[in-house]
């Protein structure tokens, strides 16, 4: 995995003409608000901050998205049960 | 009676996580022919061999509804409605097409879970394979998501 990374933290900085140290930054950038964004809706998920705080942090769609996910697998979970 | 028509959504995450058996949790299983062709265009899971299931055509010209589906989510919605059975997808808008036209629709967790109440599985291999699904296949699920329905597993008598 260690080597994947190194690989293709070169290959996408010779493509971009950029430093690999920049290509890291934008990673880590990324990364970060990958893992906010699961904090975030986690947290709705759970009753634990309300839909419009959700919404302002996240965006519309997201909420929606998780919205529509957790329908789907609580449908899905109480159909394995009874049927 | 539980007669299930799976599109290749369940058929692919299942099998990347070694849990295609899983699908002989119901009665009968139909797989369209569109959606065999559709994996043997990448790979037919090697467990489906174990499987007993039975190829189908499918006519999709019966369905009623304007459908922006591929191929094989269509011709499996054709054969559910074809034959009254439970359609199996992953994909939201092809359920959203099945709620439409009144399809019974259900996915790969329901499948687990249903292995799980058919006592194929146990309850922490089920809740396994739940989080399987979400960490180590293409299947696009919120993790938060899916621990609800772990807990919701879990909290079952």
């Amino acid at each position: 995995m260690a080597t994947d990374l190194t690989e293709r933290v070169q290959e996408i900085a010779e493509a971009r003409d950029v430093a690999e140290s920049e290509i890291l930054e934008q990673a880590l950038e990324r990364g970060v608000e990958d893992l906010w964004i699961d904090l975030v809706l986690s947290r709705y998920v759970n009753d634990e901050i309300d839909r419009e705080t959700a919404i302002d942090l996240v965006g519309r769609d997201r909420v929606k998205r998780a919205e529509r996910e957790l329908q789907v697998v609580e449908d899905d979970v109480q159909w394995g049960l009874s049927a | 009676m539980i007669v299930a028509v799976a599109d290749t959504g369940p058929l692919i995450h299942l099998d990347e996580i070694g849990a295609v058996d899983v699908l002989s949790a119901v009665d009968g299983l139909l797989i369209p022919q569109t959606v065999y062709e559709e994996l043997k265009a990448g790979t037919v899971p090697p467990a489906l061999s174990n499987l007993e299931y039975e190829l189908v055509e499918a006519d999709p010209t019966e369905l009623t509804v304007n459908l922006n589906l591929d191929p094989g989510e269509t011709a499996a919605l054709a054969v559910a409605s074809d034959r009254s059975a439970v359609l199996l997808t992953d994909d939201l808008e092809a359920r959203d097409a099945a709620n439409d036209l009144s399809i019974e629709v259900h996915g790969s967790i329901g499948v687990i879970v249903l292995a799980y109440h058919r006592d194929q599985l146990t309850k922490s291999k089920a809740a396994e394979l739940m989080r399987a699904l979400q960490t180590e296949t293409s299947l696009f699920i919120t993790d938060s998501v899916v621990e609800q329905g772990i807990s919701l597993l879990e909290n079952s008598s």
